[in-house]
C-alpha cells in the first residue's frame, strides 16, 4: 500500500483509507477531505493510491516551505516539510490583516474561526445576537441554524473549520412569490436599521459584520419555509421537517452568548445533517436532493448568474482592462452632439464612461457587479463626477430595470444609451429588458448604441472570458420586438472586451418613437 | 388508427420518452421562474406605482431614491 504522499498540485493517500483527513500547515488547520468521497484511484510505480487535488483556492496559493500535516484520526499520516513549487521562502497563508487562512465548507479560502481567538469568536456569536434581535424585533421568526447551530449544542463553541455564522427564519408563506417578496422586505428593514446586505437569492441575504480586527465576516440569513408537504432550508436542504420543530423559538449559548434557536434543535439537526450530526466531521458536505435544488434553483435563482466571476473579475485582473476610451467610445462620441448625455450599462472599469465625463458629456453608469460600480464611482470621482452618478443594475431583476429606467425617463437631460461587450453576456430575459429599459428611456430623441462580439463562421468561439457571440439579427430582433426602430447594423473587424483584434463584431444604433407621435 | 401505426407508435415511446421528459422539466421550470417575476413586479408596484398615484411629484422622486438605496444597492 501506498504511504501518504504530498505534492504541487495534490495529495496521496493509501487507497483502502475511509473517512476525514485533516491538512495543516505549520501546526495551523488549512483544510479537510474525506475519502473515498474527495479522491480517486490511481495507479501507478508506487502500486495504487488514493489522489485527492488541492482545492482551487488554495492551489492559487501553494508557493513556498511549509510544515505539512495530514492526520486521520489520531494517526499522522503524513509529517514533513514540503517546498511547493521548489521555493525556499516560508509559504504564508494570511489574508491582508496578517490572519491565517484555511478552506471552509463552501472551499473558500477564508479565515476561520479555529484560527481565531476567543474574543473574536465571541464577537462574531454577539455580532449574529444582533441581527438575530433585529430580525425578531421586526417579526420574522428567526433563530441560529447550521453551522453555529451545530457548535452551539454539541458544545456552545463555533465550530473550527466554519467561517460564517448561520441564521435562518421560518416564513409564514407557503408560495414562492410571497416568500421572495417577504425576503425584499427584508432587505429594506435591515438596510434601514444600518447594517450592509447584499442579496445572494430571492431568499438568502448576507449580512456583512466588521469586527474589531478589522475583519468583515457574513452573517447569512437564509429563508425557510414549507410548499405543500415540504420543507425547503436555503442553501439547498429540502425533506420533511414539521413547523413545531422550528417555532416557538426556543434559546441556546454560543460562545456565552444566548440566542435564538429552533424549537427542537436536534430535529433541525438531524435534518441539516443527517442523524450522525453529533459526531465531527470537518469535512462534511450535504448532498442536497436534486429535485429540492431545482425547484429552488427555478423559484429563487438567476440574478447572480456569472456575478462572483465579474466581481473577482474587476477586483483581480481590472489592469487588464486598458484605461483609455474604446474606439466603439470614440465612434458614438463622433456620431453625438456636443453636450448630449449618455448612460453606459455595464461600465465595468469605468473607462468609456470616465471619457465621456472628460469630453464635458453628462454622464451616468451602470453595472450589476458591485466591483466594477465601486471602479467606476473611482473614476468618474476622479474627474469630479458625483459618485451617485453610477449605480447598481441586474438586468434580469425587473426591479432594477424599472427603477433604472424611470430615474432616466426622469432625468432632466435626456440620455443616450451605450453598452459595449454587454449584450454578449445576457440571456434572453435580460437581453429582452435592455430593450424594455431602452424603451422607457429613449422617448426624447436620444438613441441606443450597441458593441458586441458577432456570430460567424470561421471567428474564435469566445472572443473573451464570460462573453458569447450573439447573432446580430437576433439583437435587431429583441429591439424591434420591444418596439425600437434600427437605424444602423454594422459588422466588421473591431476589438473585443480587452482590445484584442476581434475579426467580427457588430454595432447597432437604434431609436424609439416619441411617446407624443405614437 | 391501424396496427401497424399504433404498434410503432407503441415501440417508438421508449425513444421519444427522454426527449419528452426535458421538455416537460424545462416548461416546468419556466413555470417556476414566474415566482421572482410575480414578486419583482409586485414589489415595484406596492412601493412605487401605488404611492405615485397620489401625484406627489416631490414624493415619488424620494421614493425612487430610497427604493435605489434600499432596495438596489450592489
Amino acid at each position: 500500500m501506498s504511504p501518504a504522499r504530498v505534492t504541487d498540485t495534490h495529495v496521496v493517500v493509501p487507497p483502502s483509507l475511509r473517512g476525514t483527513v485533516v491538512v495543516s500547515f505549520d501546526g495551523g488547520y488549512v483544510w479537510s477531505f474525506t475519502v473515498p468521497r474527495d479522491g480517486r484511484v490511481t495507479f501507478g510505480r508506487g502500486g495504487v493510491s488514493r489522489r485527492v487535488e488541492w482545492p482551487a483556492m488554495l492551489l492559487t496559493r501553494l508557493s513556498g516551505t511549509t510544515q505539512v500535516r495530514l492526520e486521520h484520526g489520531a494517526t499522522t499520516l503524513y509529517d514533513a516539510p514540503v517546498s511547493f513549487r521548489g521555493e525556499s521562502a516560508p509559504l504564508e497563508l494570511l489574508d491582508r490583516h496578517g490572519h491565517p487562512l484555511a478552506v471552509d465548507g463552501a472551499g473558500h479560502l477564508t479565515r476561520v474561526f479555529s484560527e481565531t481567538t476567543d474574543d473574536t469568536r465571541r464577537q462574531v456569536a454577539e455580532g449574529a445576537g444582533r441581527v438575530l434581535a433585529d430580525l425578531r424585533d421586526l417579526g420574522y421568526d428567526a433563530h441560529l441554524s447550521y453551522g453555529c447551530l451545530l457548535g452551539a449544542v454539541r458544545d456552545g463553541r463555533m465550530i473550527g473549520h466554519d467561517s460564517d455564522a448561520d441564521l435562518a427564519y421560518l416564513s409564514s408563506h407557503t408560495t414562492p412569490a410571497d416568500v421572495i417578496r417577504e425576503s425584499y422586505q427584508m432587505e429594506r428593514a435591515l438596510r434601514r436599521r444600518g447594517w450592509r446586505v447584499i442579496r445572494m437569492s430571492g431568499a438568502d441575504l448576507k449580512v456583512l459584520l466588521r469586527l474589531d480586527d478589522g475583519r468583515v465576516v457574513h452573517v447569512d440569513v437564509f429563508g425557510a419555509f414549507h410548499v405543500g408537504e415540504t420543507f425547503y432550508q436555503l442553501g439547498g436542504r429540502s425533506g420533511r421537517l414539521p413547523r413545531e420543530a422550528l417555532t416557538p423559538a426556543g434559546t441556546v449559548r454560543l460562545e456565552g452568548v444566548e440566542l435564538s434557536a429552533p424549537a427542537h434543535p436536534e430535529a433541525v439537526l438531524a435534518f441539516l445533517y443527517g442523524e450522525a450530526w453529533r459526531t465531527p466531521d470537518p469535512a462534511f458536505q450535504n448532498h442536497d436532493a436534486p429535485e429540492g435544488l431545482r425547484r429552488l434553483d427555478g423559484w429563487l435563482r438567476g440574478v447572480r448568474t456569472d456575478m462572483v466571476a465579474w466581481n473577482e473579475l474587476y477586483r483581480d485582473r481590472r489592469h487588464e482592462v486598458p484605461r483609455g476610451p474604446s474606439s466603439f467610445a470614440q465612434w458614438t462620441d463622433a456620431l453625438l452632439p456636443d453636450g448630449a448625455g449618455i448612460a453606459e450599462l455595464g461600465s465595468g472599469t469605468g473607462r468609456d464612461a470616465a471619457w465621456f465625463a472628460r469630453s464635458g458629456r453628462p454622464v451616468r453608469a451602470y453595472d450589476f457587479s458591485g466591483a466594477a460600480v465601486r471602479q467606476t464611482r473611482r473614476r468618474l470621482g476622479a474627474d469630479g463626477v458625483d459618485s451617485s452618478s453610477a449605480a447598481a443594475l441586474a438586468l434580469n431583476d425587473r426591479r432594477s430595470v424599472l427603477v433604472t429606467g424611470a430615474e432616466l425617463a426622469r432625468s432632466d437631460l435626456p440620455m443616450n444609451l451605450y453598452a459595449r461587450g454587454l449584450v454578449g453576456c445576457l440571456d434572453d430575459e435580460a437581453l429582452d429588458h435592455l430593450c424594455l429599459l431602452a424603451s422607457m428611456v429613449l422617448r426624447r430623441g436620444t438613441s441606443l448604441f450597441l458593441e458586441f462580439p458577432a456570430t460567424g463562421t470561421a471567428v474564435p468561439a469566445e472572443p473573451a472570458a464570460l462573453h458569447r457571440r450573439m447573432d446580430p439579427d437576433q439583437v435587431a430582433a429583441a429591439i424591434t420586438a420591444r418596439g425600437g426602430t434600427i437605424d444602423r447594423l454594422e459588422i466588421g473587424a473591431g476589438l473585443d472586451f480587452l482590445d484584442r483584434p476581434d475579426p467580427r463584431v457588430a454595432r447597432i444604433v437604434a431609436h424609439w418613437t416619441t411617446l407624443e407621435h405614437r | 388508427m391501424n396496427d401497424s401505426h399504433r404498434i410503432r407508435r407503441v415501440l417508438a415511446w421508449p425513444v421519444r420518452l427522454p426527449r419528452r421528459i426535458r421538455e416537460l422539466e424545462a416548461a416546468v421550470d419556466e413555470n417556476r421562474q414566474l415566482n421572482r417575476r410575480i414578486a419583482e413586479l409586485t414589489d415595484i408596484v406596492a412601493e412605487l406605482l401605488v404611492p405615485a398615484t397620489q401625484r406627489d411629484e416631490e414624493r415619488l422622486a424620494e421614493l425612487l431614491e430610497r427604493y435605489r438605496k434600499d432596495s438596489l444597492a450592489p
